[in-house]
């Protein structure tokens, strides 16, 4: 008799554990990875608990440029969703195998909105005809606008995956959508001040601010870690004879030497950090916030 | 009854010759029917399950049964082609997940196949040995293109030159083996399976090289303007892609106009799949999306009533083969008159003799059975690939 019941209740074990893993799919949580860190910061601010978001890519690299090895290519490929930037932004997406169902591409509704940057030098050989390394200008999520269009594909793509939170994606993503169009509207008030008195950017990623904000806006290609040579200050110089920037703007702070040296030349420096890697502090909106105030301190 | 047993079988055995040839007719009798059923049934099983579990098929309108034999089976006769846009059209649609697919080159006489990740999980095809695809100029090969060119994980793959006399035509590609798929008895097993982005490498419209615009060497400068650079014929263009040469390789204009064969349309839901069909059977779509099963139906009712007349010829060879056997049997007795006679006066009766012959028979009707089963195992055990071989490919 005892034997019979300790049979029953091995038997009941058995099923209890071939059920377990059927409630742990019900359960799981998505996997999402991400080439930037804004489109991380949407996702986990969209999915909230039931995603778990991954920006593989080391601090300190810029994300633009990073080429991620064979192990965390891997991990690409085993994520329910791969959000990508577009605007050819992440050039690795390219250049390794990725499954072509679960990458969306961010900013594929708003194709038409970006933007062509001057740089390209077509080349051509052989019967294909010319062709062009056409540089587009990436860092879209500086519009606030087109970040929260962002936003909207990314929480498309998550209620397409678990249509049961619909109403949780959707109630999160009008959250994010409120703040980045806070961003907006605070920004606008400020460019407002400005009035169209001249800038310059240290690097060409404010593009997209630029033309949504209508800052007068020109640009030159220094690094903020890096001292600029004589040909640099050159350049500025004739710049300014033209364009008479009383301020650049920085995506870090600049060497003290270049602040300085800008200075005399009635130049202040203004950081406003684009945020594509994860910040060493605060998250995508206390930076933006932070570039605001920053912009705000200037005029 | 044993004894009977016992003196036929001594007979078959003096008679050796006379006996075995018996036995092969007998076996050949049986064995053809049955095994080309067999063969017939798994390919139709071969067929119909590919087909089956394959629900749409987009490509350029033309043969269907050209854009499904290519597309499923890897045939040789390559489609009309059509844009990779054909593909993303589909994904705007929200309807069906598309897996682009581009089957048109070679590599030692194994068909690449161009397509993305997500074809391998829609055939459920898992990796053997070594990984899947990741960079750029690799290669998953499925388990038979491993076995009979003894390739493994690590080695490297030749692209074959659409056109040998073809000579400004694009280098070969040599393509790094980065997997071994695990043995599906289908088409796949026959696959050189590389990303979309290879095989257009392949074709020549992606293509890694030095910088022209930064280069110092003169010589492969054809034309220099401010804003473009023409490279003469010089210019060297890598037909390997290492992680050195990896950032160099670029695409010639928009890839959404890049080539493909087709795609395979996997639809949400039973309505996706039929709103997704109803929106190609517009006149005005340069697309055709097809049914495989549909297809390969129409395809098997050909093979079948090819099976039909082989069904009849083998029923007339089988009647004259019965007869034949009949006939060696009565000039058996004719030869052994005297045999008999001699059992005769011996004593036994005719029901013994009668016995004697049936044993015979018996003993040459359950040899011919053992090779017969024997031969429709073997066949059983390799179907799989002998329909590959014989009857699909």
């Amino acid at each position: 008799m005892k034997f019979v019941f300790l049979k029953f209740i091995l038997r009941i074990m058995m099923i209890t554990l071939t059920m377990l893993p059927s409630f742990s799919i019900a359960g799981d949580k998505l996997t999402i990875y991400t080439v930037n860190y804004p489109l991380k910061y949407f996702a986990e601010r969209i999915a909230g608990d039931y995603a778990t978001v991954v920006f593989p890519a080391p601090a300190d690299v810029d994300p633009a440029y990073w080429m991620p090895d064979r192990r965390a290519i891997s991990e690409y490929q085993k994520a329910d969703l791969i959000l990508l930037n577009g605007a050819h932004y992440a050039k690795w997406t390219e250049k390794v195998t990725l499954p072509r169902f679960k990458m969306i591409d961010t900013s594929r509704e708003f194709k038409d909105r970006y933007i062509k940057t001057k740089e390209a030098v077509t080349h051509n050989h052989g019967p294909g005809g010319k062709h062009a390394h056409e540089n587009i200008a990436f860092t879209v999520w500086l519009d606030f606008d087109l970040a929260a269009r962002q936003a909207q594909a990314i929480k498309i793509a998550v209620i397409r995956k678990r249509p049961d939170l619909e109403s949780a994606f959707e109630h999160n993503y009008a959250a994010l959508k409120k703040d980045l169009m806070t961003l907006d509207g605070e920004t606008k008030e400020i460019v407002s001040k400005i009035n169209g008195k001249p800038l310059i950017a240290s690097h060409p990623v404010y593009d997209y601010l630029s033309q949504r904000y209508e800052l007068n806006m020109r640009s030159v290609h220094w690094e903020p870690d890096e001292r600029p040579g004589d040909a640099q200050w050159m350049e500025l110089k004739n710049m300014l004879q033209g364009h008479h920037a009383q301020g650049m703007i920085w995506e870090s702070q600049p060497l003290s030497e270049t602040k300085e040296q800008l200075k005399s030349l009635g130049i202040i420096s203004i950081i406003f950090d684009p945020c594509g890697a994860v910040p060493e502090q605060g998250d995508f909106l206390s930076v933006m916030r932070r570039n605001i105030e920053n912009l705000r301190g200037a005029y | 009854m044993l004894d009977s047993l016992c003196i036929a079988w001594k007979y078959i055995k003096f008679n050796k010759i006379k006996s075995a040839t018996l036995v092969g007719c007998i076996t050949l009798l049986v064995f053809l029917p049955l095994s080309l059923e067999l063969l017939l049934d798994k390919s139709e099983q071969q067929l119909m399950s590919r087909a089956v579990t394959t629900p749409l098929v987009v490509g350029e309108k033309g043969s269907a049964l050209d854009l499904i034999m290519n597309s499923i089976y890897f045939g040789d006769e390559v489609p009309e082609l059509i844009t990779y846009e054909a593909a993303e059209e589909i994904i705007d649609t929200d309807l069906a997940m598309p897996i682009p697919l581009y089957i048109r080159f070679k590599a030692r006489g194994f068909p690449v196949v161009g397509t993305t990740l997500d074809y391998f999980d829609f055939r459920g095809l898992s990796i053997a040995a070594g990984s899947s695809l990741a960079m750029l100029g690799e290669c998953v090969i499925g388990a038979s293109v491993a076995e009979r060119l003894g390739l493994k994980p690590g080695d490297s793959l030749l692209s074959a030159p659409e056109n040998l006399f073809d000579l400004a035509g694009v280098y070969p590609l040599k393509m790094k083996v980065a997997g071994v798929l695990q043995k599906s008895h289908t088409s796949d097993d026959l696959g050189v399976f590389v990303d979309l982005k290879t095989s257009w490498i392949i074709q020549g419209l992606m293509h890694g090289h030095q910088d022209v615009t930064k280069t110092k060497d003169r010589t492969v400068i054809l034309k220099k303007t401010e804003g473009n650079v023409t490279a003469n014929a010089k210019l060297f263009q890598y037909t390997e892609i290492t992680e050195e040469n990896m950032d160099s390789f670029h695409f010639h204009g928009d890839t959404s106009q890049y080539p493909i064969t087709a795609v395979i349309a996997v639809p949400h839901d039973a309505r996706s799949g039929t709103l997704l069909r109803g929106r190609y059977m517009s006149s005005e779509t340069a697309y055709q999306i097809v049914k495989p099963e549909d297809v390969i139906e129409g395809l098997l009712q050909n093979i079948f009533r090819i099976k039909n007349v082989l069904d009849a010829v083998i029923v007339v060879v089988g009647l004259a083969t019965v007869l034949a056997i009949v006939l060696v049997f009565t000039l058996s007795l004719r030869l052994r008159k005297r045999e008999i006679q001699t059992i005769f006066k011996l004593g036994c009766r005719r029901a013994t003799i009668a016995r004697l012959l049936g044993a015979e028979i018996l003993i040459v009707g359950v040899a011919s059975g053992f090779v017969c089963g024997a031969l429709v195992f073997v066949v059983k055990v390799f179907a799989n690939d002998l329909v590959r071989g014989v009857f699909i490919r």
